[in-house]
């Protein structure tokens, strides 16, 4: 069955400023205008939010599950996990478990 | 002119003009709120379903508001004000009672009635009855959504096909005189805009033009011309299309008006 009901918009969500926009779901538009207004309701109506982006599903390039295996590790890598690193006291004390210390 | 800062600072003509204008407020909201949630499950697209049942959801919230408000100044609890009422008892204009109709007429009375409410809400925000004007301040940011929701509608429909141009047209051929009947003026106006509370309906009725042809001008619709206002319901004239209303929404509470869920 086709569908009729407009293109897909891709919805993220950002809490309050500064905070990172987060993916939340989508939404059937014709249009951008109209996407906005629609995942206002859907996804801004029980929590709280300072700013919305509505982007085209078709505007996403995305990899295929077919690849997936291009995201293995052939060979062992901890060396890049934050927890391989030893982090001081007073830096822990401020973060909250994961480490920015990822330079691979 | 001194601000009221509270209910009970209210009396005479004053306190009887601001019951007036409340429950014309009330009554409006009540019922749109309530010919909206007719579209539940029945909206053109899922997420519109959703987004009109949230704005019916909204206009319900302020006329509980209300509501309270006149509990406050000695009149009944909101349930028996909203349930508990002959349709003559209630004060609100036409056009909030008649049926929903097809889409195009909900969104173009949806749109004209917004309007209205906006233009409304704006002067009580700086009026001379504080908890008025708090309450006023606090409603608009609702209604700046609708209005956004509403534009982006009539703008898509009044300019999509012959077809839907043809039903948005003959909706605001419809609903242009009953828009008019929102600002149909009452005894009480005159005390109210000397009290500083809220400007005269004419004058309210001017701004509301003002706000609503741009709009029905981009969505390529035109204005029926010279349009007698339809009044009535400000003073408890109402069309059968509100006893229809009121049968379904107090059917539960005159079965057993002290039932609880």
């Amino acid at each position: 069955m086709t569908d009729t009901q407009g293109d897909v918009y891709e919805v993220f969500h950002q809490q309050s400023r500064g905070d990172p926009h987060i993916y939340v779901g989508s939404v059937h538009a014709p249009d951008p205008e109209m996407a906005l207004l629609m995942a206002k309701e859907q996804y801004a109506r029980r929590q709280a939010c300072v700013n919305l982006w509505v982007v085209p599903a078709s505007a996403i390039l995305a990899t295929e599950y077919a690849d997936e295996d291009i995201f293995d590790r052939a060979t062992d890598k901890s060396y890049r996990e934050s927890w391989g690193y030893k982090t001081p006291k007073t830096v822990r004390a401020t973060e909250d478990g994961e480490s920015t210390n990822d330079e691979d | 002119m001194t601000k009221i800062e509270t209910c009970q600072a209210l009396s005479g003509v004053t306190k009887e003009g601001v019951i007036d204008l409340l429950y014309r407020m009330a009554d409006d909201e009540l019922m749109i709120g309530h010919r909206n949630s007719e579209w539940t499950g029945h909206a053109p697209i899922l997420e519109e379903d959703i987004a009109f049942s949230s704005m019916a959801q909204d206009e319900i919230g302020h006329a509980q508001a209300y509501f309270q408000m006149l509990h406050e100044l000695g009149e009944a609890d909101a349930d028996t004000l909203a349930f508990g009422r002959k349709p003559r008892e209630y004060r609100c204009a036409a056009l909030v009672s008649l049926q929903k109709d097809d889409w195009a007429f909900t969104i173009v009375r949806q749109f004209l009635y917004d309007a209205s409410e906006q233009v409304r809400l704006t002067a009580l925000a700086n009026c001379n009855f504080k908890p008025l004007a708090q309450l006023a301040t606090k409603l608009r940011s609702e209604e700046k959504y609708h209005m956004m929701h509403g534009r982006v509608w009539m703008l898509r429909l009044g300019k999509s096909t012959d077809e839907s141009h043809a039903l948005m047209q003959a909706a605001l051929d419809k609903a242009y005189p009953y828009a008019l009947g929102l600002f149909e003026p009452t005894e009480h106006c005159q005390p109210l805009s000397q009290a500083g509370i809220c400007p005269p309906e004419d004058d309210l009725k001017s701004q509301w033009e003002s706000a609503v042809a741009p709009v029905l001008a981009d969505a390529g619709l035109t204005i029926p011309e010279s349009c007698k206002p339809v009044y009535g319901g400000r003073v408890g004239k109402h069309p059968p299309e509100l006893t229809q209303l009121l049968d379904g929404l107090q059917l539960v509470y005159n079965i057993d008006p002290a039932a609880k869920w």
